[in-house]
């Protein structure tokens, strides 16, 4: 079963949504500020966390980025404003996804799907493209003979794009095909998760060299 | 103004010229001797002039060397030389005076231009006391006035806009809680007759409730002027059909070119034709068309028209004004819709936002047609694209 963990100060809407994920099928661990929140990560295993930005104390954005720091687990913001600033702050901090409140149960459940969504594995030997290799078997990436650790969003961008390297995906087909996002998807997710990647597998950033920016267009894998 | 007041001081100065000489011939010498010899002195002049103009008669023995005669030359040359000094003199010391009157004249005109262009903060600097001061000063006062009553008026608009935006934000959290538990009442199976009925009341109303708030809260951003555009190079057709599509809209016509291509943020594009689209459906008349084109406009690479038509009634001709006011009726008696009352004011907005604009009218044929005239390709600096050189090698 899927645990999602929750973190939302405001009681009535915990209450609320704790109630329809636990009907959609989830097991729910609610938290009511960013400390619970880090205390419950470190405890437990969650698959998912459904992190409010608006918190007292330690905010949303904080706690995305300490969960960032030691785990890979999926992170879905709740932006309560729907503001650009909420949105680029979240993904900033390594969100994978945000929703903004009032949220349909049935949409957070259509997200909390997509972000987890295991790629399936494929029998195919590893690939090797540069100093990047690639293992759709084992679904892990290795930089220089030592593997790096990405987020199921991450890996599945990475993925989708290598597996069709020199081929220019636009934002709109990324967001469909890693994101799951109807045909209105923000691209500023796809700009956000590319920058993280790139942070993680390229030496220079300003210069990628895997993942390259096609400008108009979107962004191909190589060639390397 | 300037030229008149300069043409009087030259006139003034004739005339008292010629008063003066009339004086001298005709008055002065029945009084001459009996002046006192100072003022004898001044009247008829210095000797160092009268050597000037006047050359000794040549000395014929047996007569006073007393005659003398005028050098003809020297003469003309001396008064025309002092004529033009005068007048010279005259029109500079016109000028001068013209200045000191006309200059605060023209500061309260240039301010007045500057207020009338919207400029409140313009004041003049009063100078001296006179009726000119006064002037100034209760125009400093006006326009003081004016500044005032009408960052009164702005502060209290703006805390209006705030305070509805703000509110729009409280009733997030709760709706928040209501939406996520809005699915569960309807088809429980412990809710039978009116207590069914009231969850299903309760349901679409929570989520008519969530359309307005989330509509309040963009009009917000715009007039907090937060709202931004991220574009991308956008396929026209496939927005309108994904809009429809999305929407469940299936009886809607459409005629939009294959491959026509502009640079929009397509979310806003999206709201522009969900909410025109949406207001036909509501109040035009079936059947309702979407067509899309390129247009030459002005410089630049064009404009995108999309316009909506509807085959109802059309707009009465007073509304055609307010259709894009915010919650407005064309009709008063009719019943709420199930709209927010926000969506065409947010489709205007959101054409603003992206240099275009929309129209409202009647076609001759009978029904409303709206139109959207958006730029094809809208201003890169705005853009969420990041701008990084193409690679080689594509």
């Amino acid at each position: 079963m899927t645990t999602v963990l929750l973190v939302e100060d405001d009681p009535a809407a915990r209450q609320g949504l704790e109630m329809a994920l636990r009907r959609l099928g989830y097991q729910v661990r609610p938290a009511e500020t960013g400390e619970a929140a880090l205390e419950g990560i470190g405890q437990d295993a969650v698959d998912v966390v459904v992190l409010d930005v608006m918190l007292p104390g330690v905010d949303g954005f904080e706690v995305c980025r300490r969960v960032r720091r030691g785990s890979d687990v999926p992170v879905i913001m709740l932006t309560a404003r729907g503001d650009d600033f909420d949105i680029v702050g979240g993904l900033e901090a390594g969100a994978d996804d945000y929703v903004v409140k009032p949220v349909e149960p049935r949409v957070l459940d259509a997200r909390i799907r997509a972000v987890l969504r295991r790629l399936a594995k494929a029998g195919s030997p590893a690939e090797t493209h540069g100093e990047l290799v690639i293992d759709r078997g084992s679904l892990t990436v290795a930089l220089r003979g030592q593997e790096i650790s990405l987020t199921p969003t991450e890996l599945r961008l990475l993925l989708v794009l290598s597996g069709s390297p020199r081929q220019v995906f636009s934002r709109q087909q990324l967001l469909d095909l890693v994101w799951e996002h109807d045909y209105l998807g923000d691209s500023r997710l796809v700009d956000a998760c590319v920058q993280r990647l790139r942070a993680k597998i390229e030496t220079d950033t300003s210069e990628p060299r895997y993942i390259q920016t096609v400008r108009g267009f979107g962004y191909r894998f190589g060639p390397v | 103004m300037r030229t008149r007041l300069i043409i009087a001081f030259i006139v003034v100065a004739l005339l008292s010229a010629l008063a003066s000489a009339w004086f001298i011939n005709l008055i002065l010498p029945y009084y001459y001797s009996s002046l006192p010899a100072w003022l004898s002195g001044v009247i008829s002049g210095p000797r160092q002039l009268m050597h000037l103009l006047y050359t000794q008669s040549p000395r014929v023995p047996g007569h006073a060397p007393m005659m003398r005669y005028p050098a003809p030359a020297t003469v003309i040359t001396f008064f025309l030389s002092a004529a033009a000094v005068l007048l010279a003199a005259i029109a500079g010391m016109a000028f001068a005076a013209s200045r000191r009157v006309l200059l605060p004249v023209r500061r309260l005109a240039r301010a007045a231009h500057r207020m009338s262009g919207g400029d409140l903060s313009v004041r003049v600097e009063p100078s001296g006391r006179d009726e000119l001061a006064q002037l100034v000063t209760s125009f400093n006062t006006m326009a003081s006035t004016l500044e005032d009553k009408v960052a009164e008026l702005q502060r209290m608009e703006t805390r209006a806009r705030q305070f509805a935006g703000d509110v729009s934000h409280e009733l997030r959290t709760p709706l928040t809680a209501m939406t996520a538990v809005a699915d569960i009442l309807p088809g429980h199976p412990g809710l039978t007759g009116d207590a069914a009925a009231a969850a299903r009341l309760v349901r679409q109303e929570i989520l008519h409730l969530n359309r307005l708030v989330e509509d309040l809260i963009e009009i917000s951003r715009f007039d907090a002027g937060t709202a931004q555009l991220v574009t991308d190079d956008t396929d026209v057709a496939t927005a309108v059909t994904g809009c429809l599509r999305a929407r469940g809209w299936t009886d809607v016509s459409t005629d939009v070119p294959a491959g026509l291509i502009a640079r929009l943020d397509r979310r806003r594009f999206d709201v522009i034709i969900a909410n025109l689209v949406g207001n036909a459906l509501r109040h035009g008349g079936p059947p309702v068309t979407v067509t899309a084109r390129a247009e030459p406009h002005g410089r630049g690479s064009g404009q995108l028209a999309l316009e909506v038509r509807d085959h109802g009634t059309g707009l009465p001709e007073a509304a055609i004004a307010h259709v894009f006011d915010r919650f407005f009726k064309a009709d008063t008696a009719r019943a709420r819709s199930e709209g927010s009352g926000l969506g065409l004011a947010i489709a205007w907005e959101n054409a603003q936002l992206h240099g275009g604009h929309i129209e409202a009218g009647n076609q001759p044929a009978g029904g409303a047609v709206f139109t959207a005239s958006l730029p094809l390709n809208g201003d890169p600096a705005i853009t969420g694209t990041v701008p990084q050189p193409v690679p080689a090698g594509l």
